[in-house]
């Protein structure tokens, strides 16, 4: 009799635990696609690097069974990566011939799920793997900072891990409430005008971008709300030189620019035209030094936002020490400390 | 009496086509100055063409009391851009005229000999690769590069046929499409962005440096070519026809080649990639004019000046945002061409 009861207890916690090691699970992607896995992954594959970060600070370093071989200004960031993964090395490389990923490869991994990044359905390796090779693939595409807490949120569903990945928003938003809570009380008149400048130079953020959002969470406002064109909505307009500086941003922020500092735009010959631009009269001209720590489109988007916010509005943050919140965010993210990413 | 009467009608036609031609040669040769006027009023910075002509004269000394903006948008955005659109049309043109006339062929263009696809992957490999070569002289030295190694390949025996040239031109462009493509695949989605629109051509990043760096080797080589533009005519005729003149055609194909690498590149080199410019604007003209090249050549240097800064116009500031030229070019110069082509026989070949 003891037994028996005994043995109908073992087999109902079975049965209980049956849906945490396998339970089907709907997930939305970042293109609305609905995406079936079974929940918690244990071998996810990760073809996009910044999904890769968000989940290295979530879940089991164990369950990333691969890694596509196309990791950008990997000297940048490998020493972190083996830091938060000792096996990082190890793990197995997705190579990709003519843009296509190695479905090959793919198809022996055997993989739960691929991550990748994907700006539509149609995306040839998005098709290619789900079609061919039937393994669900989750797409990733960011153009917003609610994009980013949603693939916490996601992240933490595909590793089973919910409630860590709410306290890694809820960290991520405890940063960025450090900077907006002072910035928030600005009116639109008094912030500084900024001209997000990526690589090609006249390329910029347009009004629907994730840098319209952090530029205005910093204290700042996106010069492009004040340009009266339709192409101002675009993800990322080109702007004629002379609406520039007719618009006459206070600010010009780079993105990482290995050809260009803030002194060339400043003084170069290149750039004599922009000399009236207030930003360049006035000395205003700051560029994203590090790619890997203010990646505004990765877990540290906060620290990206702080970046933006010293610079922006520096009256504010004068006491803000960059290193400090950069150590303590690896710590409280990835248990490593920063710079070095030794374990805490 | 009915004879003379119709030999003097036919003097009298005669005449009047030969001034009526003259007088539209001198019409094509002065249209780059309205066109340079009319271009310099035009931008998306709100300022009058009252406003520019007292900038012009504060620049002379008497002071107008305009901001110093006025000054920094006429002379330093709008002025080098200008003259940056007409070198890189007057490069493109005058190139495209020479190497019709050395290919003997209207589907020739000024990239041919792999020009452009090596300055494409000149200026992928420093946008995406190498980062420390600046863009322009990366596009620079491989577009020049290509041409040498297609002229190199295509050189038997001491001779350069026009097939072999072609064949080459093909080859060499196919190998640097496919090293654009490794490229390619290999940059990130940023640095891939760049290359494509560098690839697409525009002219939103003028500046007098880039003009200083390209001028003197575009008016080399469009000077080249301008000064021994009747030895055209010669090699348009065919290599043995050239040596029954005395001439040594592989000499001035050499020269004609190496004058129209050395301005194309320049052009390509600031400004992209830029399509169908190169062939149309000769054809337009051959079809107006012939196919004297005494004539053509001069003209496609005006009118190819001219031809492009109005394009380059459009795409600066009709749409109020920057629309890469190249696309223009072709959304332009295709239909004029088109309709050009159905009212000249034989595209003026004849």
């Amino acid at each position: 009799m003891k037994i028996s009861r005994y043995m109908a207890r073992i087999a109902l916690c079975l049965l209980l635990a049956i849906p945490a090691l396998g339970a089907p699970v709907e997930l939305e992607d970042d293109l609305g696609r609905t995406v079936i896995i079974d929940q918690p992954c244990q071998k996810v594959v990760f073809l996009v690097e910044n999904a890769l970060n968000t989940y290295y600070s979530i879940a089991d370093p164990e369950t990333v069974l691969a890694i596509g071989d196309n990791i950008w200004k990997r000297e940048l960031k490998e020493d972190f990566f083996r830091a938060v993964d000792p096996k990082f090395d190890d793990k197995v490389r997705i190579g990709f011939d003519s843009g296509l990923v190695s479905l090959e490869t793919l198809a022996a991994e055997g993989p739960d799920l691929v991550v990748l990044w994907a700006t539509s359905p149609e995306d040839e390796n998005l098709k290619a793997i789900t079609e061919t090779l039937g393994i669900p693939v989750y797409a990733v595409f960011i153009t917003s900072i609610e994009d980013m807490y949603k693939q916490v949120r996601e992240m933490g569903t595909i590793s089973g891990r919910a409630d860590r990945a709410a306290e890694v928003e809820a960290i991520m938003k405890s940063y960025v409430e450090e900077v907006t809570s002072a910035t928030e009380g600005i009116s639109d008149e008094d912030r500084p005008k900024v001209y997000w400048m990526w690589s090609d130079v006249l390329g910029t953020a347009g009004r629907e971008s994730g840098f319209d959002d952090l530029i205005y969470q910093a204290g700042g406002i996106n010069v492009m709300n004040f340009w009266e064109n339709d192409a101002s909505r675009m993800e990322h307009p080109t702007v004629p030189l002379e609406t520039l500086i007719s618009l006459n941003p206070d600010v010009i922020y780079m993105w990482y620019n290995e050809k260009l500092d803030p002194e060339d735009v400043i003084s170069g010959t290149e750039f004599a035209g922009w000399k009236d631009i207030n930003a360049v009269k006035n000395g205003r001209v700051y560029e994203i030094e590090n790619p890997f720590l203010f990646d505004a489109f990765s877990p540290r988007m906060p620290m990206a936002l702080m970046h933006l916010a010293r610079n922006i509005q520096p009256e504010l943050f004068a006491d803000m020490s960059i290193d400090e919140r950069l150590d303590g965010f690896f710590g409280e993210m990835y248990s490593v400390h920063y710079p070095g990413y030794a374990a805490l | 009496m009915n004879i003379d009467y119709g030999r003097r009608k036919l003097d009298a036609v005669h005449n009047y086509s030969f001034i009526g031609k003259r007088v539209l040669v001198l019409l094509f040769l002065l249209m780059p100055i309205p066109a340079f006027l009319i271009s310099m009023t035009i931008g998306t910075f709100p300022i009058t063409t009252g406003e520019i002509a007292g900038v012009i004269v504060s620049r002379i000394g008497m002071d107008m009391g305009h901001p110093s903006v006025y000054e920094t948008v006429i002379f330093q955005v709008r002025l080098p851009r200008v003259l940056l659109s007409m070198m890189v049309g007057s490069a493109l043109s005058a190139s495209g005229a020479a190497f019709q006339g050395i290919f003997r062929n209207p589907l020739v263009d000024p990239y041919i000999l792999g020009l452009s696809s090596g300055a494409a992957f000149g200026a992928a490999l420093s946008l995406g690769v190498v980062s420390w070569i600046p863009v322009q002289l990366s596009a620079f030295i491989f577009s020049l590069l290509a041409v040498a190694v297609a002229c190199s390949m295509a050189r038997t025996e001491g001779r350069t046929p026009v097939v072999s040239l072609v064949l080459s031109g093909v080859i060499v462009s196919a190998v640097f499409s496919s090293l654009l493509a490794i490229v390619q695949i290999a940059v990130d989605e940023r640095a891939l962005q760049s290359i494509v629109y560098w690839m697409m051509g525009s002219m939103n990043t003028a500046s007098w440096s880039k003009l200083e760096s390209s001028f003197p080797l575009a008016l080399l080589g469009c000077l080249g070519i301008l000064s021994l533009r009747w030895r055209l005519n010669v090699l348009a005729l065919g290599d043995e026809e050239a040596r029954s003149v005395g001439m040594d055609p592989e000499r001035y194909k050499g020269i004609f080649v190496i004058s129209a690498a050395l301005a194309s590149s320049s052009a390509v080199a600031v400004a992209g990639i830029i399509g169908l410019l190169g062939l149309i604007v000769p054809h337009i003209l051959r079809m107006i004019f012939g196919p004297d090249h005494r004539t053509l050549i001069p003209l496609s240097i005006t009118f190819g000046a001219t031809f492009m800064v109005l394009v380059d116009d459009l795409a600066r500031a009709a749409l109020g945002f920057e629309v890469p030229v190249g696309i223009i070019t072709t959304l332009i110069g295709a239909p004029f061409f088109a309709y050009l082509l159905r009212r000249t026989r034989a595209g003026g070949w004849e």
